[in-house]
């Protein structure tokens, strides 16, 4: 039985195959998009420090040390601020914070912003008109003053939602949401459109698929590259937001360590005798979202060479 | 074209009923106890009789909508109210203000088109150099780099290298032109760093997009000089993207004033903002925002309305 040998070792390198096309896909993307390999390296480095950094940091972020404002030095890697907390250990589990409230905002606002186009697109009509209006007002406030708004005007009525946020973390994520749900409701409802009036969403309305089936089906499908797009330009725009509200104090609880916070408050007065304090966490800030940002533009130029070079 | 400029025109109001509304209903979210206690002006222990005739003088025991209608109504003769903090006219200081912030915007832009087109076009001129390779970096990185860290530096490294620590002591434009620009153009290079990279990139790769089209080799054929062929063909055609782009980040220099005027000690609207959001003092949040609303607002319209001189193509 030779035929059926043949047809078996078929059948194992057709089982074989998917994942060795993966790996050349992840060749020619580290070949052709060196910038985008950077960012991506930087984000794993950036990631592995955030989750490792109860393994990797020198002391407690939050502990008050008797070395205050010492310089970098072996025990102190990125010197000691003004409460003698070690700087190294507040710029990781700053990175934690940052990575936290970025990923739920992109998340919870992908999905939710996604879902209301498919919804928007799917109904038409007043639900599409109405979702559309309030996205219009929503969008019309400059995002950073509209966070500060929410954040300070919710600041009291939000539960404390337990250990993996922090109260003001949760409502530093809800007002980052609302922020940018919109946004990415007005991208994809624009797609959700154009897609709805291909010829494949009428082909399969003509052999009889639901409207539900077509939109989970078939046209949600097709947005998932424009997804992952706009959520690798979402994610470092999140963060930015987070750090700038921590900044300007209406952010993450007074001492936590955050880089936008440690960037403010008290410490500016010593910015000047102790630059350590001031260049590490807005340093560790920079590069996490130019990481994101050189990901994301390599990202796009892979997966929709149709917006090559754009932005 | 009239019939679309009349049309948004007309939604105008609809946005700004809406935009009042939502502000209205988050800030007011909170009790009016809860509001006045916020800053100290009933203390927890005073008696029910002193809180309730302070709620009766700022009418926050009155429902909602009689609430917002009486702010409305008001508003739209240009009353924005009194402030919970001191008691002074809202409009009043955001009047004294809004010029403040009005000037570090303009100023903001100019330094971004100056600095955002010329490093556009090199990089678009010499695609693929290390020049242009260089540039791709520098802007990436201008638009990762947040801009209260951009403020933070320019107020440390130059103290630390130079010892130049100026008193940051913000003089007003109608006192002393001079000493007042020695001061604004610093929050205004702050903030101009991210939108000039933003523009820098849209610059190079709309102009690269034209660059090999046919209406370029047809004027490079009848014999232009390339500066010409660049300036007056190329770029000319990527300006749309550029007035789109100076729309869209007019919002983020706006926002930004919140952060760069805090830094920089520049007594505008945002630093109104951030202020009396501190202060939780309401009636202030709301009409400040809703002038920051305002602007953004008219200034998107008229980028569209700009749209159709610069791009003769676009009709509505």
């Amino acid at each position: 039985m030779p035929e059926a040998e043949e047809a078996a070792t078929a059948l194992r390198t057709d089982v074989i195959q998917p994942p060795e096309r993966r790996f050349t896909g992840l060749l020619r993307f580290v070949l052709q998009q060196r910038l985008g390999t950077i960012g991506a390296v930087l984000i794993i480095l950036m990631v592995f420090g955030a989750t490792a950094a109860p393994v990797l940091n020198t002391s407690d972020p939050e502990e008050f040390g008797t070395v205050i404002l010492e310089s970098p030095s072996l025990d102190h890697f990125f010197g000691t601020n003004r409460e003698g907390r070690d700087v190294w250990s507040r710029v990781l589990y700053g990175g934690r914070v940052s990575l936290k409230i970025g990923l739920a905002t992109v998340i919870i606002a992908a999905l939710g912003g996604t879902a209301l186009a498919l919804i928007a697109g799917y109904l038409g009509g007043l639900v599409d008109f109405a979702l559309g209006r309030v996205t219009d007002v929503l969008i019309a406030f400059p995002s950073i003053l509209f966070a500060l708004t929410l954040n300070a005007s919710l600041r009291d009525e939000l539960p404390n939602i337990g250990s993996v946020l922090a109260a003001e973390e949760f409502l530093l994520v809800v007002a980052i949401c609302i922020v940018f749900t919109p946004v990415i409701f007005r991208i994809m409802r624009g797609n959700v459109l154009e897609q709805r009036a291909a010829v494949y969403v009428e082909s399969a309305r003509v052999i009889g698929a639901s409207e539900v089936r077509i939109m989970w089906r078939h046209i949600f499908p097709n947005l998932v590259g424009l997804l992952l797009i706009v959520m690798s330009t979402t994610l470092p725009a999140a963060i930015l937001t987070e750090s700038a509200l921590s900044f300007l104090g209406v952010g993450v609880e007074q001492g936590t360590p955050s880089w936008g916070a440690d960037l403010s408050g008290n410490n500016r007065a010593f910015f000047v005798k102790a630059p350590w304090i001031a260049i590490f966490p807005g340093l560790a800030l920079s590069i996490t979202v130019l990481a994101f940002n050189l990901f994301g533009d390599a990202l796009r130029d892979t997966l929709d060479p149709r917006l090559r070079g754009q932005r | 074209m009239q019939v679309y400029i009349a049309r948004r025109l007309l939604a105008v109001p609809f946005m700004l009923l809406g935009m009042s509304l939502l502000l209205f209903w988050l800030l007011f979210l909170r009790p009016g106890n809860a509001a006045l206690t916020g800053f100290g002006l009933v203390s927890p222990d005073q008696n029910a009789s002193a809180i309730a005739s302070l709620e009766e003088e700022f009418g926050l025991d009155r429902p909602f909508f009689v609430q917002y209608s009486d702010w409305a109504w008001n508003a739209l003769r240009g009353d924005l109210g009194i402030s919970l903090k001191n008691r002074r006219s809202v409009t009043a200081e955001i009047r004294s203000r809004l010029p403040v912030t009005a000037e570090l915007g303009v100023l903001t832009v100019l330094l971004t088109a100056l600095i955002g087109i010329p490093v556009g076009i090199i990089s678009a001129i010499r695609p693929g150099t290390v020049l242009d390779g260089f540039l791709r970096v520098v802007t990436i990185s201008g638009i990762s780099v947040p801009n209260f860290w951009v403020g933070t530096l320019v107020i440390t490294l130059p103290a630390i290298w130079w010892g130049w620590t100026p008193l940051w002591q913000y003089v007003r434009i109608e006192d002393d032109l001079i000493a007042n620009l020695k001061i604004v153009i610093w929050p205004a290079l702050t903030l101009a760093i991210a939108s000039a990279a933003y523009i820098a990139r849209i610059v190079r790769s709309s102009m690269l997009e034209t660059l090999y089209s046919d209406f370029v080799r047809t004027a490079r054929a009848k014999g232009l000089r390339e500066q010409v062929v660049i300036i007056r063909h190329v770029f000319r055609s990527s300006m749309i993207a550029v007035v789109t782009v100076i729309g869209i980040q007019l919002g983020a220099i706006l926002g930004g004033s919140v952060i760069a005027e805090q830094i920089f000690g520049v007594p505008g609207l945002g630093l109104l903002v951030f202020d009396s959001v501190v202060s939780i003092d309401y009636t202030m949040v709301l009409g400040a925002i809703m002038v920051f609303a305002l602007m953004f607002t008219l200034i998107n319209l008229l980028v569209d309305v700009i749209y159709t001189f610069v791009d003769p193509r676009i009709r509505y």
